[in-house]
């Protein structure tokens, strides 16, 4: 009974404030994707260099003197007008079109390739490792956990909180939902959509590049970071349920507390065989997610 | 008309003795990474046979003749190596070739030099199968290989922790990652230590603390890691942020942690212990002239690369001297079995696999410093010939 209590204090414990950690990075990657898609019905493959582009940014600040907690206003505020002209320049141009999934899916994934390709060009093939604000391990329960991770997790539930809170409990989230349910319905009751649409966009972007300054600290900064946490990111998605910020919350702490849990059972690097499995299931057996529905009814 | 012919006269004794006082140079082809992620070790490779080779020129050269190195940059890419090494021997027509890092290089040279009846010589590469299974009669080793880097850290942990001591591994997933654990863990199991669990991490490795879980559930003594570059800093710090390094006795591979990354360690690295073939720290007229001669040229302490690589060019000049000639045939002769002076004291080629019999150390990191905390002697540490293709 005591290895028992002993393994669930020292084993199982910090592997699953870890997984938490790991969910806390996915949802904040999936909430932009799922909000973006959930309005727009567009699939950004570029969000994993948005979050790249949040980080470079923090570290261009941040190498002029720039305070970490400063970035992590700024940042955001910085790639608001940048996700608003990508919109408006590049996103809308195809929005009516019928091929639009397809097309818009394409569109970004070129954005990706090209934004990949500058951040090589302007910062060089190495990794660079921002200096963690929060040094150091607390105690917790008699386990020591990285301080920064543990601000992580706190900052990043307020955030999800917030995103919450604007979608479902303000005028714009308001509007939003309006916009995703009905476009033409809204436009005739004077939802200025094709803004609502541009802002939705900026937002999902501001909140990539927002995590790309929180996570950086932990997975360094490097031309393909864009890649490590979509993969995750759109499964989190899928299993929650395509708009839904509920699912995507479930779906993101799930998945990685499924990743982290294996792990004490097989070789970590088996995490993402798992995941994706069960991403396939998902797809096979209720391809609308555990929260299906879109961003307007749920 | 006296005086044109003086002049003349001194024209021409001049040209006839030219060629006498400048001989034909020994070249020696170093294809060595100078850019890229193992431009560091590259550097100490460059460093080690320049200081050695101006060493030479000065007290007359090789046979008399004086030493020219000729750098081509590997890129740690074997692919790049083969090219660089083609045209070493094309050419440039160089005597000898060495530099090589990355042990896929040092593999896919040795081929060469085959091919082109030439002798090649690496000073950094640990994979075991260059002077094991895949051995050559044309490549020779003169660094310790990372079976004798684990005999000297295993001889050590024996002593200090006893038997039954419990070892948990974690290396990187690739070539050199599990060679090097293999190696440590048919060492330790040797002298009767317990292995209860190992896991590999892919190369470049951001976030170590998944692979943490199934260490904490082993509760091992000691973590054995042959992760290497900014991996380490990365492990290391993680480790440490876990409040995992508490209770836990870190060792591992001498590529681990180095001068290099030393720096960027800080306070982690501090008691690291590793099996490594050389350390400034070694107390002997020849290590401290070499460390002397290193400092004032550099303003940098030499690594095992450093020392193995100024080690070679005497390797090569005894060879050389003993056989009379830069004959393919008749200096592989001359360097089977041949001992020479390192900085590491006197070094044996084994004639059976062209491996170098050598002292082996037992290192530990104290305040950003190697400590040599103990130390096994050459024969005990080579291991059995495996060669059998010679």
């Amino acid at each position: 009974m005591g290895a028992l209590a002993d393994y669930a204090q020292f084993v199982l414990m910090p592997q699953m404030f870890n997984g938490l950690t790991i969910g806390i990075a996915v949802i904040l990657m999936a909430l932009g994707l799922t909000i973006i898609f959930g309005l727009l019905d567009v699939f950004n493959m570029a969000h994993g260099e948005f979050y790249a582009l949040g980080a470079y940014l923090g570290v261009t600040l941040a190498s002029r003197g720039v305070s970490f907690w400063l970035l992590l206003v700024l940042v955001p505020l910085l790639l608001l007008p940048a996700g608003f002209l990508v919109d408006r320049a590049l996103i809308q141009r195809l929005f009516h079109q019928k091929e639009r999934h397809m097309l818009t899916m394409l569109l970004t994934f070129g954005l990706a390739i090209v934004m990949e390709d500058l951040f090589k060009a302007a910062y060089g093939p190495n990794t660079l490792k921002p200096d963690s604000p929060l040094k150091g391990g607390t105690e917790v329960l008699g386990n020591f956990f990285p301080t920064y991770r543990l601000f992580l997790v706190g900052i990043g539930a307020f955030t999800i909180f917030a995103v919450w809170f604007i979608v479902n409990r303000t005028r714009f989230g308001a509007m939003v939902r309006a916009a995703a349910l009905d476009r033409h319905m809204a436009a005739s009751l004077g939802v200025p959509v094709r803004r609502v649409y541009s802002t939705t966009f900026a937002f999902g972007v501001a909140l990539a590049g927002l995590s790309g300054v929180l996570l950086s600290p932990i997975y360094s900064v490097f031309p393909t970071m864009g890649k490590d946490f979509i993969l995750m990111a759109f499964t989190a998605v899928i299993l929650g349920g395509f708009g839904s910020i509920r699912g995507v919350v479930l779906g993101g702490l799930v998945l990685t507390q499924i990743q982290a849990l294996s792990s004490l059972y097989v070789s970590p690097v088996w995490g993402d065989p798992i995941v994706f499995g069960i991403m396939v299931l998902v797809l096979f057996f209720r391809p609308q997610g555990i929260f299906g529905g879109r961003l307007g009814h749920a | 008309m006296n005086r044109i012919a003086a002049l003349s006269l001194a024209i021409l004794t001049s040209l006839v003795a030219l060629p006498a006082t400048a001989a034909e140079p020994v070249k020696i082809g170093v294809v060595t990474p100078l850019t890229g992620t193992y431009a560091p070790i590259g550097q100490q490779v460059r460093w080690g046979l320049e200081l050695a080779t101006r060493e030479v020129n000065a007290s007359g050269g090789i046979l008399g003749r004086p030493v020219e190195l000729i750098f081509e940059d590997e890129e740690a890419n074997p692919a790049v190596a083969t090219q660089k090494a083609e045209k070493l021997f094309q050419v440039t027509k160089v005597d000898f070739l060495t530099g090589t890092v990355n042990s896929g290089s040092t593999l896919a040279v040795g081929q060469l030099a085959e091919r082109n009846n030439r002798l090649a010589s690496t000073t950094v590469s640990f994979s075991d199968a260059i002077t094991g299974d895949k051995c050559s009669p044309n490549v020779f080793r003169v660094n310790a290989r990372a079976g004798q880097q684990s005999a000297a850290l295993a001889e050590w942990l024996a002593k200090d922790k006893g038997a039954g001591t419990a070892i948990y591994y974690l290396g990187p997933d690739y070539e050199m990652g599990r060679n090097t654990v293999a190696a440590f863990k048919a060492a330790a199991e040797a002298r009767k230590m317990k292995t209860v669990g190992e896991v590999f991490a892919p190369l470049g490795n951001n976030d170590y603390s998944p692979f943490f879980g199934q260490m904490r559930a082993a509760k091992p003594a000691v973590l054995y890691t042959s992760v290497a570059g900014n991996d380490t800093a990365r492990l290391f710090t993680q480790l440490d942020e876990y409040g995992l390094r508490k209770n836990l006795l870190i060792i591992g591979a001498s590529g681990t942690v180095t001068s290099q990354n030393m720096g960027a360690l800080g306070k982690v690295a501090d008691g690291y212990v590793t099996g490594v073939g050389y350390s400034p720290e070694i107390d002997s007229p020849e290590n401290k002239k070499f460390l002397a001669a290193f400092r004032a040229a550099y303003k940098a302490d030499p690594d095992l690369y450093g020392a193995d690589s100024y080690g070679l060019i005497y390797f090569y000049k005894a060879a050389v001297e003993k056989a009379k000639s830069t004959d393919t045939d008749k200096v592989r002769t001359a360097m089977s079995g041949l001992k020479w002076m390192t900085p590491q004291g006197e070094k044996e080629m084994r004639a059976g696999d062209h491996q170098a019999v050598q002292d082996m150390y037992a290192v530990r990191v104290e305040n950003g410093k190697f400590r040599i905390v103990s130390k096994v002697p050459g024969p005990q540490a080579v291991g059995p010939d495996t060669c059998t293709r010679f």
